[in-house]
């Protein structure tokens, strides 16, 4: 091992005596020498860095020194700290750079380039401002590109940042452990910043910003089923508060004995729509009934749909009156003057596609009409979207059924414990934690699993 | 008979109700004979609960413990009602309970917290605690309508103020104002002219309509009963339509003798339901809501009949008419007395269903 580390532990050992030698000094003295001597190293190794990386470095290397005045006492182990910390720093920092290559890659960068250049000219244009509407969404698209090509640059900075004092602590006569905590600590913000990055690249729908409505509808079964459409409401409540979201049930229809036959969950946050998407479907619970004197075995579903919260001005969508087919809830018989019943429901079913929508929570009939339609633009929005369709009129309706319905998690209670998305595979034993809203593993594989599809998909075409 | 009512009412002067008086009396057991009769006539209209201050406070944990108390009631009606007069459910109960403490509570918030305890916490409300639980009481029991519990009924977009005395506006008409909608929309004349909604009631219609379909000119409203004519105003002033709608108290065309022959148009919700089939209803519409916007006569029609008769002397050539009706048999029986009697001066009849399908309404035009 000293053999192969010999370059290395030179250096080491150097940095050590130079860390010895500083306390002995007033601390007003050094710290000046200390950020000239760092700038010399550079510039005597001609490294390309630019200046405003190196003034970033002046500031971590004095509060390194501070930290070793703390850590005298401790020479051996801080060697031995120092060695390992280099070899992991170097792997992150080679991980690290071929990950923002790739990701520089398949971000499709020069693509980027183009489109700002090609937005720009838009908005330099003398009729830019005709349309004000489409300039404010040029204009907010622009801001998006730019955004995304500056992320993209700052990423491929950073991590040459690292590199050069990788390269550095390898090569240089003489170096300090600062220098190597700030490589360590850009690696850690620029692995975070990565790690963001892909994830609002996989949240990159149009409607992936916007809120959510998640309605809860149990399945057929009786009093077990709508137990479990009420612990998925709980769940989903639970998760929405964690991510710090407004969560508001707006809708809850109670079950006979116990639970409830639907809910409506409306979450307000940005992204929201984005992660909750891909929960629509059916989830399957297998568990011993609580319901059932002798403890049987049951399973019992519930149907989650998932539709973005949108702003009514963007649901500039128009549907022919003759496809809708709207009918409200009323108690039966004579109606009119001979009944008062606080029934205000409105279901609308867009005939084309069987796509129907319930609205009960408002208080009067139009006030849930109006909803229910709203929501019901935006399902078909989503709908259209799911299927690359470019019009509500192209959307397949069986199809709709088949996907929105199906079976994507089992959650199993008994007779061992286990949570399993039967889509992506992933799964945990951990059902407590699961219900009490820790969705995030679901969500972010899933979210992973529907990026490689695209890209696999894209990749055939 | 016409009442000058921007005199007498004036939008902000009414003395908000602090103590429902009217709400803590009907619970006491020695008046609830007197309850079916006859309701205390006020010409003040009751604020509607969710207009009224916050000026009561609670500890969370009894708001909390009203609403499991309120919540088990509702939870054990189970069918009762619907089985003994096809009454709300449990399910349509709690619905009820959820609008009442939305109204009576300020801070809605606090309903995503129902589930957890916080004892410190204090609620601001609308209405005393002992009177909440007097309220639910007398909605179970009596089986007073929620409508009058919480003195509003939500109708299209808007939220009218009702108290006892006063017709609770039914989903149904909603429908009316959609046809004067789209008949205004076609013809700039009937657009401009002066409209009128008989029997008005919480004034429902005629704010309907003068609100929402951009009639240009004037609604009048009218209705016989003081205590319909005083809560239509308020409505009205609510909605700030007071320079457009002008509410009449009198006896259907009665308070209209100046504008004969003149009107664009004429809408009208009247009681319909035949005399013997009163005590037969819904306790919450038989037991508690003014017989006389109910009962239209040995077969319901005395009024639609009287409505047909004055909209051939009162409407002006080309004026569109819109009745709500108890169902098909008298919407026919309409149609039918007016192609047989009333045919020189009205036309073009039409029967039109409401949502749940039952013919409903007739509609028609003057020559």
């Amino acid at each position: 091992m000293e053999v192969v580390l010999h370059p290395l532990c030179k250096t080491i050992v150097t940095v050590k005596s130079l860390s010895y030698r500083r306390q002995q000094q007033p601390l007003h003295f050094f710290q000046k020498p200390n950020f000239s001597s760092s700038l010399n190293h550079f510039s005597s190794l001609a490294f390309c860095a630019n200046l405003s990386s190196l003034s970033r470095f002046s500031q971590p290397v004095l509060s390194a020194t501070q930290e070793d005045q703390l850590s005298v006492g401790e020479n051996s182990d801080t060697k031995e700290w120092a060695l390992q910390d280099f070899y992991s720093l170097r792997r992150d920092v080679e991980i690290t750079s071929q990950r923002v290559e790739e990701i520089r890659g398949s971000a499709g960068l020069q693509l980027l380039e183009q489109e700002l250049s090609d937005l720009e000219e838009k908005a330099a244009s003398s009729s830019f401002w005709d349309d004000r509407a489409k300039a404010q969404q040029t204009l907010s698209t622009l801001a998006d590109v730019k955004d995304k090509i500056k992320l993209l640059n700052e990423f491929k900075t950073q991590i040459e940042d690292a590199e050069t004092i990788v390269k550095l602590t390898e090569e240089m006569e003489s170096t300090d452990r600062g220098l190597l905590e700030e490589a360590a600590s850009l690696i850690k913000e620029l692995i975070k910043a990565l790690d963001r990055f892909e994830l609002t690249q996989l949240l990159s729908g149009p409607y992936d910003k916007e809120g959510a409505v998640i309605s809860i509808t149990a399945g057929a079964g009786g009093t077990d089923a709508q137990d479990w459409a009420d612990m998925l409401l709980r769940m989903y409540t639970r998760w929405g508060e964690k991510q710090r979201y407004k969560t508001r049930v707006i809708e809850k229809s109670p079950g006979e004995e116990a639970g409830i036959k639907s809910a409506t969950l409306e979450v307000e946050g940005r992204y929201a729509y984005g992660y909750l998407s891909g929960e629509k479907g059916t989830h399957r619970i297998v568990r011993q009934s609580p319901f059932n004197a002798k403890g049987l075995r049951q399973t019992s579903f519930s149907g989650i749909e998932v539709m973005p919260l949108l702003p009514e001005e963007s649901l500039n969508v128009e549907i022919p009156e003759e496809d809708l087919d709207i009918s409200f809830s009323r108690a039966g018989g004579k109606g009119g003057q001979n009944v008062n019943k606080v029934e205000t429901a409105v279901r609308i079913t867009h005939i084309p596609t069987g796509v129907t929508l319930r609205c009960t929570e408002e208080r009067s009939q139009l006030a849930n009409k109006i909803k229910a339609l709203s929501r019901l633009k935006a399902k078909l929005l989503v709908i259209a979207e799911e299927q690359r369709a470019s019009e509500i009129k192209q959307i397949r309706g069986d199809a709709v059924k088949a996907e929105w319905g199906q079976q994507i998690r089992n959650y199993v209670f008994h007779p061992y414990k286990l949570v399993k998305d039967v889509r992506t595979g992933y799964e945990t034993p951990d059902v407590t934690s699961v219900m009490d809203g820790e969705l995030d593993p679901f969500i972010k594989s899933y979210l992973k699993h529907k990026y490689n599809m695209a890209l696999s998909a894209s990749g055939a075409n | 008979m016409k009442l000058s009512l921007s005199s007498v009412y004036t939008p902000y002067s009414f003395p908000i109700i602090l103590k429902s008086y009217a709400f803590s009396n009907l619970c006491k057991p020695f008046c609830s004979s007197a309850l079916s009769s006859s309701p205390p006539i006020s010409l003040k209209p009751q604020v509607p609960l969710f207009l009224r201050p916050p000026i009561y406070s609670t500890k969370f944990c009894d708001f909390k413990k009203w609403h499991d108390w309120a919540k088990g009631i509702a939870s054990s009606i189970g069918s009762t009602f619907v089985n003994s007069d096809n009454g709300p459910d449990s399910s349509i109960l709690c619905r009820e309970l959820k609008w009442l403490m939305e109204d009576a509570v300020e801070d809605h918030s606090l309903f995503s917290k129902m589930g957890f305890e916080n004892y410190d916490e204090r609620v601001k409300m609308r209405v005393g605690i002992e009177e909440l639980y007097d309220l639910w009481k007398e909605r179970i029991e009596k089986r007073r309508p929620f409508q009058y519990v919480v003195g509003c009924e939500h109708w299209r977009d808007l939220v009218l103020s009702v108290q006892e005395g006063v017709l609770i506006p039914r989903p149904e008409t909603e429908l009316i104002v959609d046809f004067v909608c789209d008949v205004v929309s076609k013809n700039e004349d009937l657009k401009r002219g002066v409209w009128a909604d008989l029997g008005t009631g919480s004034g429902a219609l005629a704010i309907g309509i003068g609100g929402a379909s951009g009639i240009g000119g004037r609604v009048i409203a009218t209705d016989i009963n003081p205590v319909s004519v005083a809560v239509a105003a308020y409505n009205v002033q609510r909605y700030c339509l007071q320079d457009k709608i002008e509410v009449r108290e009198g006896s259907w065309f009665e308070p209209l003798k100046d504008i004969e022959g003149k009107l664009a148009g004429l809408v009208s919700n009247p009681p319909y339901i035949p005399s013997k089939e009163i005590s037969g209803l819904q306790a919450e519409v038989g037991r508690h809501e003014p017989r006389v916007a109910l009962d239209g006569g040995i077969d319901g029609m005395d009024y639609l009949f009287h409505l047909c008769d004055g909209a051939a002397l009162f409407l002006k050539p080309g004026g569109y008419f819109a009745f709500e009706t108890n169902g098909e048999q008298q919407c026919r029986a309409l149609v039918d007395y007016m192609k047989n009697k009333r045919s020189e001066s009205l036309c073009n009849f039409e029967i039109v269903a409401d949502f749940a399908g039952i013919q409903r309404f007739v509609i028609g035009f003057h020559h």
